[in-house]
């Protein structure tokens, strides 16, 4: 019994020394405003520095000084006939919490802030953004240069993605997400949708990496790119998946003709994949699966690309690389009209598992360290769709929109 | 009323009154300073004439005892080089409860960087001299310590408020000496005997001041309690209790 007390006040003692002493929480580091979308009218909370400024239900945010930090802007509510323009000199936070914005004139959400811009859907949230087929003439900034509006969600600065909510993304008139930066998805649900009139699911300029999440991207534009970046590929994990069914855009200047394929993803430098799984296909004339202007560099996860044009105006290889490909680990599937591989430099099989299926042959560096086979077309290995193939122990279901009777086949894994 | 239940009851009174202190203190707002706890754990085994070794477990309160400051776990060895000389050497795991840090830019007014508070790690190594005469039944001791402190980085501790983005900590090296004078007392046939000391730290300049005023019980030789209070004045800004701070301290020996 006397025990027993001593320990029950030892206890006592413990117990009173754990509390927290901190004087803040991050809610005292925030500005936070909130906006309901109500069809024609928005309703707007906390706005304690007047930063808002509303023309129906389209809301203009002007945090151009150098008291808003920390702002985080909440959106809820519906419009059909609404947007969101933020300018702000400060990485800030837009919380899609349920909201569905159209705006038939131009973004839906333009950000004109070239810092961060953490973009958090909410979990067990749907949101929708939408624009229309043409945008109207973009309103001029403070120093009275026209703004960009590049898509229906449009942001100067990065973006990172968060939260696990879902984000819907309607591209009518231009690209679905465009940045003037680099865009991060750490985590989420995001659908891109683009159709014949829009342009690219993802333009980005300066660097695209995905850590997590899913991202279904789906174009049908002529010339049109899932994702097309001016900068580094980085695909770290998450789910992708990429539809693109348009054919060749050709336009002429100056009496030139100029064509641009479609493809899953344009990379203007390094493509690299080290977990995660992507998957790519491409339907229309000339339509590649990955098309880079550097090395694609496969390390993990797993990757499957599918194209299935015509070559009339391009060749629609799997992939295609004017720098080299280097195949180091992970599974990585590859069914093409054209060349499964296609490179101006080496392709390089040193692991992973690889079964590369196309109608014209790929060539395998002589240097690479992992054993392969090659098939051609005199062995009659037929691609159906639908059917699984097997060989060297390695087995794939051929995709039900690809047929390649007498196909070039390149087979590897580590156990050969 | 046999010993062993007298024993019971004084420890739970004892028990009992530092609970009241701590909760009075807990309950009073408007301090100018801290107050917090002390608890320690230890045993000694000596070795031969010369060496001794010793691990010592404790733990600390800050926020007038209603949050954990610190807990440490060390071990030290002690040679006797002559009568009333001796040297040592230990080392300490620190696992401490970093305050909450607010930095404000230049206009003082808005803030900067936030540092929310953190459990943490450091590890402190030091080497001592010291020495120790008698007069009658006052003994008379000087110590003079060399400490050494590393703080390893700690990721995503740091908080930018306008770049909303959370940074690592630094890791981080300190070298101290810390001096403590101490004059104790052995009564005759009292097994009570209060000591009085007070260190410096010095970093260059006098960081802390520590004074400590308590008394040992020792009982059967083997076991050594004692009961403290300790002040502990700031004047150079540290990598911990960055405040003046009153500490009542309990501590158990066992000497094997």
């Amino acid at each position: 019994m006397k025990r027993k007390f001593i320990y029950i006040v030892t206890m006592c003692l413990f117990v009173c020394s754990c509390v927290n002493d901190d004087s803040y929480t991050m809610d005292d580091f925030r500005n936070t405003i909130s906006i309901v979308y109500q069809g024609t009218s928005v309703q707007v909370s906390g706005d304690v520095k007047g930063l808002i400024s509303v023309n129906g239900a389209h809301v203009t945010v002007n945090g151009s000084n150098n008291t808003t930090a920390n702002l985080e802007i909440t959106l809820s509510g519906s419009t059909t006939d609404g947007s969101l323009l933020v300018y702000n000199l400060r990485s800030y936070t837009l919380v899609l919490n349920g909201v569905n914005i159209t705006n038939a004139n131009g973004p839906a959400i333009n950000n004109q802030c070239g810092k961060a811009l953490y973009l958090i859907c909410s979990n067990g949230t749907t949101n929708t953004l939408t624009d229309g087929a043409t945008y109207a003439q973009a309103p001029t900034n403070s120093t009275g240069e026209v703004i960009d509006q590049k898509g229906t969600l449009f942001s100067e600065g990065q973006i990172f993605f968060r939260g696990t909510g879902q984000l819907t993304v309607n591209g009518n008139g231009k690209n679905g997400i465009a940045s003037d930066d680099y865009i991060i998805i750490e985590n989420g649900n995001i659908n891109v949708n683009v159709s014949s009139t829009g342009s690219n699911g993802i333009k980005v300029n300066d660097g695209f990496t995905i850590n997590a999440g899913t991202l279904n991207i789906d174009v049908s534009a002529k010339g049109a790119r899932g994702i097309k970046n001016d900068a580094t590929t980085t695909i770290a994990g998450g789910t992708m998946t990429i539809k693109t069914s348009g054919d060749c855009l050709i336009e002429t200047n100056d009496g030139i003709a100029d064509t641009t394929a479609c493809a899953g993803i344009k990379s203007d430098s390094l493509f690299v994949m080290t977990a995660g799984t992507l998957d790519i296909t491409s339907t229309g004339d000339g339509a590649k699966g990955i098309n880079c202007s550097a090395d694609i560099e496969v390390k993990g996860g797993r990757m499957t690309v599918t194209t299935t044009g015509t070559k009339d105006y391009s060749k629609p290889h799997g992939l295609k690389a004017d720098g080299n490909v280097v195949f180091s680990g992970g599974e990585i599937y590859v069914c093409s009209a054209r060349k499964a591989i296609s490179t101006d430099s080496s392709f390089l099989i040193n692991g992973g598992t690889v079964m590369a299926i196309g109608k014209k042959e790929s060539e395998v560096s002589v240097n690479s360290t992992q054993n392969y086979s090659t098939y051609d077309d005199d062995d009659e290995i037929d691609a159906i769709g639908g059917e699984s193939l097997s060989l060297d122990g390695v087995t794939y279901t051929i995709p039900s929109v690809f047929t390649c009777r007498d196909a070039f086949v390149i087979v590897s894994n580590s156990s050969m | 009323m046999d010993k062993s239940n007298r024993r019971w009851r004084h420890l739970a009174i004892l028990c009992l009154s530092i609970l009241v202190c701590q909760t009075g203190y807990s309950t009073a707002s408007a301090q100018s300073s801290d107050f917090g706890m002390l608890y320690e754990l230890g045993a000694e085994k000596k070795l031969s004439r010369k060496w001794n070794l010793g691990v010592e477990t404790e733990l600390r309160t800050r926020n007038n005892t209603r949050t954990l400051d610190r807990w440490s776990m060390g071990i030290s060895a002690e040679y006797k080089i002559i009568k009333g000389l001796k040297a040592s050497a230990g080392y300490t795991f620190l696992y401490d409860n970093n305050e909450e840090e607010l930095s404000l830019k230049s206009d003082n007014v808005r803030a900067n960087k936030w540092k929310p508070s953190y459990w943490g790690t450091r590890h402190r190594f030091n080497v001592s001299l010291g020495g120790n005469i008698d007069w009658g039944r006052l003994n008379i001791s000087l110590r003079e310590r060399w400490q050494y402190t590393y703080r390893p980085e700690m990721a995503d501790k740091k908080y930018d408020i306008d770049e909303m983005t959370w940074s690592a900590t630094k890791s981080k090296h300190k070298h101290l000496l810390r001096s403590r004078l101490q004059l104790s007392y052995d009564f005759p046939h009292w097994k009570f005997d209060p000591f009085a000391n007070v260190e410096l730290f010095n970093g260059w300049a006098i960081e802390k001041m520590r004074c400590n005023v308590g008394v040992d019980y020792k009982y059967h030789k083997q076991h050594v309690f004692s009961l403290y209070y300790r002040f502990q004045k700031v004047y150079e800004k540290g990598d911990e209790n960055n405040h003046n701070t009153h500490f009542v301290g309990l501590s158990y020996k066992f000497k094997f």
